[in-house]
């Protein structure tokens, strides 16, 4: 078989496995702190950028660990930058606030604050204790008139860490990436609109809201239902979704059927909403999805919403059909529109980069070509990462090429692919299809 | 006619509006339509209401926590957190008044008059949490400092209410903040810690004696 399981295997999974790395982080950067000081001891006049370097050094250290193949997939689209968000979004929102649990008087609290009243008192019953870990809060079991309830709780100040976090890295990563500030700043800011959206719990309900009535009616995907008036700005009451998480499920040894319907349901999910709502669900981690004890897809989580504007999403997935794709210059055209091809590059550049993205962009909308894809097949994603090395190392993608939106919609377009993979699904992919413009 | 209650909203009405403490018993009783004497039934001195609202304070929210269904189930910890969220919670409906009578304190290493009150009140609420964590095995007994355990607790109060005072944070949410952490490192120095393990260490290491020739190696 491929490497690509072995990877996936080796990035920490479980819950316990993932903070204990964050944990090693923690002490680390509470080493270098003690480093910092008692060098400061001898040497005064020391200042404190020492200490953000090997601090940044080591929090950046624990995500590359932790990263996903892909993540690897995503440095494809010409973007070392990827690894930046990629890693940011998954882990490290995560890094800081999983650690230490909210305690119960704190969850007493935030509950007073946004309600008036303690939880035992909204609730018929309330589980002091959580159950499990969001990324940027945790989970509580509830009861209320006889229905099992999920309560999401936000640690306080995430929001404002995270700005903070985003300032402490980026210095490092532009050195790292071998990029300027300039260059980078769009996409920092692109990734941090979107992870302090996912501290608005407020918006979370709305999107929910909307985003599970939009798509009740696709096939095998079912959505719990979210109680806005028992919800706030940092707290998130639904029904309680029983299953399995997507690993747990493959570990039963699935038919290959039930691997089918699920995997279709997911590539339903995410093209409907890609290519009729315009709006999608970008945080395809294994995490968000429970698979029912009925064999559905369940989706929890709307935290992570990325929203295409008609300049982004008719030149880009336009370049999926080989209408399109068979005209030289109209693709040009669109590579120019999707920034890919800047302004000032020259002929010889336009007809480099022209090559390279059209040959990256064939591999991405393959499963696009016919109307079944196989997911299950390794040589597909072997090609997949092969070229993904192989543009990493080129100085020609050292430079940051792309609009900003390519962060969040490669993200999640290859995130599915993976999740597919995993499942070994084959899928019918015509059943949402992009819209297509043939000339610009 | 005058309660407690209706003497201590009268003044605090009193100083936030006027900025400073009445110029004497007198005038005050006068404007709230009381006797002096009335007065003097219940307090004897501007500071003593001061005071006497502070330690209200406290008595409340110690009052109130110890009403909550889950009481009984938190840890010594748990329960010093729920005190101080709920302190916070209680001091926000005062917040004026207790930013004018904490910036008119002298800053001095000793409590101020009107805080001894709050001080002592909390003080016997955390040696009874100390009390009852210590034996339960949550917290470590140590000779001479488990004593001072409550002084502890007593700097971070002082310490959260003056980082209250000047939060700005929304819902002061950075105060929350605060509270978890500095009472969760506070509880964690009460544990049994390496520290424990290093002093028994080195006890051990004194008294079987030799440490120099056994560290020597034999030199001669």
């Amino acid at each position: 078989m491929s490497d690509t399981p072995k990877e996936q295997n080796s990035i920490p999974t479980s819950k316990v496995q993932r903070s204990a790395k964050f944990v090693k982080t923690g002490i680390k950067v509470g080493g270098n702190y003690i480093k910092h000081y008692s060098k400061k001891l001898f040497n005064p006049d020391m200042d404190k950028s020492e200490l953000n370097e090997d601090n940044a050094a080591d929090i950046y250290e624990s995500l590359s660990e932790l990263k996903g193949s892909a993540l690897k997939v995503a440095q494809m689209l010409s973007m070392d930058k990827n690894l930046l968000p990629q890693a940011y979004t998954d882990k490290f929102s995560q890094s800081q606030y999983n650690a230490p649990p909210l305690s119960g008087p704190l969850i007493v609290q935030t509950f007073k604050k946004y309600f008036g009243k303690s939880p035992e008192k909204i609730y018929d019953k309330f589980n002091v204790r959580s159950s499990n870990a969001a990324s940027i809060g945790q989970v509580h079991e509830a009861e209320l008139n006889g229905k099992k309830l999920a309560v999401k709780i936000q640690y306080p100040g995430v929001g404002d860490s995270i700005s903070s976090d985003l300032k402490l890295v980026k210095p490092f990563a532009f050195r790292l990436l071998g990029m300027s500030e300039k260059e980078l700043d769009i996409y920092m800011r692109e990734v941090e609109e979107r992870l302090l959206e996912e501290t608005d719990y407020e918006l979370e309900v709305r999107r929910s809201i909307e985003f599970s009535t939009a798509c009740a009616n696709l096939d095998n995907v079912v959505f719990p239902k979210y109680y806005p008036e028992l919800s706030s700005k940092r707290i998130i009451t639904m029904d309680w979704l029983e299953g399995q998480h997507l690993r747990e499920f493959l570990n039963t040894n699935p038919s290959q059927q039930l691997r089918n319907t699920i995997g279709q349901a997911l590539w339903d999910f995410y093209n409907f909403q890609q290519h009729e709502l315009r709006a999608v669900h970008a945080d395809p981690h294994p995490g968000n999805f429970m698979i029912t004890p009925e064999g559905k897809l369940g989706i929890i989580d709307f935290g992570c919403i990325k929203e295409m504007p008609e300049d982004f999403y008719y030149p880009f997935f336009s370049l999926t059909s080989t209408g399109l794709m068979d005209n030289k210059d109209e693709t040009i055209k669109a590579f120019r529109q999707l920034e890919m091809i800047h302004k000032d590059d020259t002929p010889a550049q336009i007809e480099f980069y022209y090559t390279m993205y059209k040959q990256m962009i064939g591999l991405f909308a393959k499963p696009y070509i016919n109307d079944r894809f196989d997911f299950s097949q390794t040589a597909f994603f072997e090609e997949l990462y092969g070229f993904g090395e192989k543009v990493s190392k080129m100085p020609e993608f050292k430079q940051a090429r792309g609009v900003k939106h390519f962060i969040y919609v490669n993200r999640t377009n290859f995130g599915l692919y993976n999740i597919l993979h995993e499942l070994k699904a084959e899928v019918k992919t015509d059943t949402f299809k992009p819209h297509v413009v043939l000339a610009y | 006619m005058a309660t407690v209650e209706s003497i201590r909203k009268a003044y605090i009405d009193f100083v936030l509006t006027e900025g400073q403490q009445p110029k004497s018993v007198y005038i005050f009783a006068k404007k709230n339509k009381m006797t002096e004497e009335e007065f003097y039934q219940f307090f004897s001195s501007f500071d003593a209401i001061e005071q006497n609202l502070w330690t209200n304070f406290a008595v409340k929210t110690i009052t109130e926590i110890k009403t909550q269904e889950v009481w009984s189930q938190y840890t010594s910890r748990e329960k010093a957190l729920s005190f101080f969220y709920s302190f916070f919670e209680l001091i926000k409906g005062n917040r004026s008044f207790v930013v004018y009578s904490v910036k008119k304190q002298p800053k001095s290493f000793s409590t101020p008059q009107t805080f001894t009150g709050v001080k002592e009140v909390f003080e016997n609420f955390c040696q009874s949490l100390i009390a009852e964590g210590i034996e339960s095995n949550e917290l470590s007994e140590r000779k001479f400092f488990s004593n001072r355990y409550k002084d502890a607790l007593w700097v971070q109060f002082v310490f959260i209410l003056n980082f209250w005072i000047n939060d700005n944070s929304t819902g002061f949410e950075k105060t929350d903040e605060a509270i978890e952490k500095g009472i969760n490192v506070t509880f964690d120095l009460f544990q049994r810690s390496p520290i424990d393990n290093l002093f028994e260490y080195g006890k051990f290491l004194a008294k079987h004696g030799g440490l120099k020739e056994s560290m020597g190696f034999g030199s001669n």
